[in-house]
């Protein structure tokens, strides 16, 4: 997969972008000015009317564009499938157009978003963005179009999806734009760091920001990008941010404000110019008038080394960043467990507790031979990426692994790893360079690990070396310069943090250690392994990989970023100490409830404990069947009688969740591994995304001893079908919520039958009803959750 | 921003029970957390309205109106606010993680944001209320997609007027689910005589087992 197609050659007029670079301004407001209605396709003019398209680019021309922009802006499949129009007409056509009339000037390709959210939290997956993208640019190629302009982007997934297929379907120059609200970020949160973070490294010409805001709104988002972008900025604004006059929205920043603007913006070292929306060609007018007496000016780019999540930027180098290291199988029994069956809750977990523990990147490790990896790989970090917002960094020795999780990764991530092997590095390389991703270099090679620390900089000169020769900037490298074991190899340990001070000092790397491996083999480890790494801190480590969970690893950073001025005035420290005893004081007190009247009350934090006390003298089916099934049923009634209301259902849930954990972690290390009463699946189906009620139910399913099978939210009827049929279920629940959607229960329910599938469905949702359940075929309804357990438990014979 | 408590709980099922300490601590500490992250943003515009062969069309814009309670609504009424108002990705993104990981918190959480939507589409409405005063209009009640017989797919072209996806993040499945989901999408009257038409609330209502349906409450 990796490789873009080649450009030499096929670029149709030079594009210089040493030089001002002038586009065009806004086409729906110069069709206002035509008479377009609030509400008409635009692009349909294209068809309907190519005389007006073609006097709106002839207007920019004359006023001194060096770029028109195609009317494509909505050409998508996805906007014109209710229209008369297939995306071939629409950019076919508009193309045409624009080059009839350029001669010698540009013509940039317009793609604007989809318009439809991304997953997780919307229903177009990435591939579907990308193909959707591919199908309008490669049209666009075809017609002749000079460049692809990527615009008003706030979805930095989409915006990547949208580079990717113009850099994998053409080779034309490539520009994208995204933008900003006024709190300085995107819609969906990208920050300006970020976004350069991210698209700089996909191979993109220029960047930059248009829409949304006016010119004045955005200087301090162009300062930022100006700050670290090494490519060209381009700048479109509004013209002004839009009032409303007789009901309807104006922009009023006149022509000449608008250009005194843009001669400040190509003054800070903005290149490539033009108008959004409320710009006419007066206003493109009045800037060629300004900028036609300026020269370009040479910018300082700040050059870091950061890998980046959607909306956050983890820069190495500022302070010391910690890559939690728990995600990965090796020695986890429980991990290796939660792996084979499927059970993305536990790695989630994990994902959140080092979170919450401090750890700024998470490494990601599922590197196990009896699951298919990358297929588990793609689904972990798209779940992971829902969950938490830490940038990810991917593990695996393979590279195909590698290079799918990469692709479908939202942010820019740290590969782990190359080292100095030809072969390795001339495979992992090139994804590196197309993904724009970091990538961590070990200091090993064909001949082992050198013993010296001159010899491991010999190695990291090479992955350097050899990086930059594939294009990859010597910033997007981190070096590990790979510890040993002290109790194998206990002169060689101070090598290691040599090798960190020669690495940095000669290099100008960022560096990065997996720093338990120091104690294998030893006794209490925490103390050599926070010991090491001090001493590896004072000698420049960035970026140790560790458990965040460990708090010796923890304090002796929070430590270090006091005694060497990283944590200005202690202020984190003081934070995490000052009250340090009294909160460990607080958990002792208050334990003196039995369990039952725990559940009851949702007291969700003494469950663990309490239950860990009963199972000293009970066995965990006599907890289970004393105090757990008696307090819910308890707590059921209470809520169909109105006693209690949901929030307090809930709790007593989470309660009793919490009890389950330490029995069936009791149970996973014992024999007797008896304890489910039954095996579900539920979905919310097939274009719903509502999955609060699908989630209560799952909780009080499990609460009494079900396994349930989550297929998640928008699921087809296939994964459904497959689901069923591959784990022998016999009962399924489906949940909807809008009229709409209970059509694709009803579809679901009907490739169930077709399919001969031998299991009862239970439907539920605010929309459904009896009636209406028995219609679409379903088996049962359930009003609530409670129903769906009591049916649940009868069919399983529980009762 | 401020969230009514009585509100969440209405949306929670609270029918008077008695409510402990934790789980009102836990109201007051989701309704801060939904201020905190969302990030409410609206759109609207006034349209010219024409009456022509049974339906009402808002002049300058391709929405055509045909169904009998909207029609009802802008009864005598000269011009249409068509509003659209979200609190932004973030709320869906917390409220997604809540409920799967802290169950409680996320069913709150659910119910703050849909109070606090109600909240920001107040404001808007009072907005337009002031600024038609100015022109001595008088506002009808808010009135949205799927309320009435006023058919949910007209959500979709409201959007595409207002060109919210670009204005506001706003965007809506073919299902008519609206994403960001805690989004509001809605038309209100302007006409020189006070509205007869006031919300009807339950009474009107053809959902006859929702369950929040009680004394004059509804459930949008």
């Amino acid at each position: 997969m990796v490789g873009f197609v080649n450009k030499k050659d096929l670029v149709s007029k030079k594009i210089n972008f040493n030089n001002f670079l002038l586009f065009d301004g806004a086409m729906g407001t110069m069709l206002q000015k035509y008479g377009i209605q609030r509400g008409e396709l635009p692009e349909s003019y294209n068809v309907l009317h190519p005389d007006i398209i073609e006097k709106i680019h002839i207007e920019y021309l004359n006023a001194g564009s060096d770029v028109i922009t195609t009317n494509t802006f909505g050409a998508n499949r996805y906007k014109l499938k209710s229209t008369l129009y297939s995306v071939e007409d629409i950019v076919g056509s508009a193309v045409r157009i624009a080059k009839g009339v350029a001669s010698d000037k540009l013509v940039a390709l317009d793609i604007g978003p989809i318009g439809q959210l991304m997953e997780p939290l919307g229903t177009l997956s990435f591939n579907d963005a990308y193909e959707t993208f591919a199908e309008q640019i490669k049209i666009g190629a075809r017609e002749g179009a000079d460049i692809i302009l990527i615009e008003t982007m706030s979805d930095i997934y989409e915006a990547r999806a949208a580079i990717l297929a113009a850099k994998e379907n053409s080779s034309l120059p490539v520009i994208c734009t995204m933008s900003y609200q006024d709190d300085g970020r995107t819609l969906t949160g990208t920050d300006p760091i970020t976004m350069v973070n991210v698209i700089q490294g996909l191979g993109v010409d220029a960047l930059g920001v248009n829409c949304s805001l006016g010119p004045n709104e955005m200087l301090p988002i162009i300062t930022d990008i100006l700050k670290y972008s090494s490519l060209p900025v381009i700048v479109q604004p509004n013209a002004g941010l839009p009032k409303l006059k007789n009901g309807e929205a104006v922009y009023d920043v006149h022509a000449h404000e608008f250009a005194q603007y843009a001669k400040i913006m190509a003054e800070m070292g903005v290149t490539i110019l033009g108008g959004c929306c409320g710009t006419t060609s007066d206003h493109i007018k009045a800037i060629k008038d300004v900028i036609c007496e300026l020269h370009p000016v040479k910018r300082d780019v700040k050059r870091i080394t950061a890998v980046s999540s959607p909306s956050l930027t983890v820069v190495l180098g500022e302070k010391i960043r910690v890559i939690g290291e728990r995600i990965n199988p090796t020695g986890k029994k429980k991990l290796k467990e939660a792996l084979k069956n499927n059970n993305l809750d536990y790695i989630l977990q994990e994902a959140i507790n080092q979170r919450d523990a401090g750890a700024d990147i998470l490494d990601v490790n599922v590197g196990l031979p009896e699951i298919d990896e990358l297929e588990v790989m793609v689904r972990t970090i798209k779940e992971l990426q829902s969950v938490v917002n830490l940038p990810l960094q991917i593990d695996s020795v393979r590279p195909d692994v590698i290079e799918a999780a990469v692709r479908i990764y939202n942010g820019k991530p740290l590969i782990n790893s190359v080292n100095g092997k030809d072969e390795i590095m001339d495979s992992i390389f090139p994804i590196v360079k197309k993904y724009g991703a970091c990538v961590i270099g070990l200091t090993i090679d064909e001949d082992g690990i050198p013993n010296t620390a001159e010899g491991r900089l010999k190695v990291a000169e090479r992955i350097v070396s050899r990086a930059m020769e594939y294009g990859i900037d010597k910033s997007d490298i981190i070096i590990d310069c790979l510890v040993l074991t002290a109790s194998a190899q206990q002169s060689e340990v101070k090598e290691t943090i040599r090798a960190v001070q020669l690495v940095k000092s000669t290099l100008g790397v960022k560096t990065t250690l997996g720093v338990s491996n120091v104690s294998f083999g030893l006794p209490q480890r925490g103390i050599l392994n926070r010991t090491f790494l001090a001493a590896a801190l004072t000698a420049g480590l960035d970026a140790p990989i560790l458990n965040p969970l460990s708090e010796d690893m923890m304090s002796t950073i929070n430590a270090f970023n006091v005694l060497w001025n990283k944590d200005i005035a202690s202020a984190k420290y003081i934070d995490v100490y000052s009250s340090f005893e009294g909160k460990s004081e607080a958990k002792e007190i208050g334990t003196a409830k039995d369990l039952k009247s725990i559940i009851i009350d949702g007291l969700k934090e003494e469950a663990s404990k309490i239950t860990k006390e009963l199972l000293k003298t009970m066995t965990e089916m006599e907890v289970v069947n004393t105090y757990l099934i008696p307090s819910l049923d308890i707590v059921g009634k209470k809520y169909e009688s109105g006693e209690i209301f949901l929030p307090q259902l809930l709790q007593s849930a989470e309660t009793v969740k919490k009890s389950f954990k330490i029995i069936k972690e009791r149970m996973m290390s014992s024999a007797d591994k008896k304890l489910s009463k039954g095996t579900i699946v539920l979905a919310t189906v097939r274009g719903d995304i509502h999955d609060i009620g699908k989630n209560i139910v799952k909780i009080l399913l499990e609460n009494y001893g079900f396994e349930v099978i989550d297929l998640g939210k928008d699921v087809h009827e296939d994964v459904v079908v497959n689901a069923v049929r591959s784990g022998n279920i016999k009962l399924v629940g489906l949940s909807a919520l809008m009229t709409t959607t209970v059509r694709s229960m009803g579809e679901t329910i009907k490739a169930l039958r077709d399919n001969n599938l031998d299991c009862t469905v239970l439907v539920g949702g605010a929309v459904l009803n009896e009636e209406y359940a028995k219609m679409i075929g379903a088996d049962y309804y359930a009003k609530d959750a409670t129903q769906t357990v009591k049916f649940a438990r009868k069919l399983f014979k529980c009762e | 921003m401020e969230i009514d408590k009585k509100e969440v709980l209405r949306y929670l099922g609270y029918k008077n029970q008695k409510i402990d300490k934790n789980i009102t601590d836990l109201i007051d500490i989701c309704c801060k957390e939904i201020i905190d992250i969302c990030s409410k943003h609206s759109v609207y515009e006034i349209f010219d309205i024409e009456r022509k062969n049974n339906q009402i069309f808002l002049l300058g814009s391709t929405l055509v109106l045909k169904d009998k309670d909207i029609k009802d609504l802008l009864l005598g009424c000269e011009k249409c606010v068509v509003m659209a108002a979200t609190l932004g990705a973030k709320v869906d993104s917390t409220i997604a993680y809540y409920s799967r990981f802290d169950i409680t918190k996320g069913v709150i959480m659910d119910a703050c944001a849909s109070t606090a939507i109600e909240y920001v589409c107040d404001e808007v409405q009072d907005e337009i209320m002031k600024n038609a005063l100015k022109d001595n209009l008088h506002i009808t009640t808010r009135y949205s997609p799927g309320y009435g017989d006023f058919a949910i797919d007209n959500g979709a072209e409201i959007l595409n007027i207002l060109d919210a996806y670009k204005k506001i993040g706003l965007s809506i499945t073919e299902n008519s689910i609206m994403l960001p989901r805690k989004s509001v999408t809605a038309l209100i009257g302007l006409s020189k005589t006070l509205s007869s038409k006031k919300h009807s609330g339950c009474a009107d209502c053809k959902n006859i087992d929702c369950e929040f349906r009680k004394d004059g409450g509804f459930c949008e």
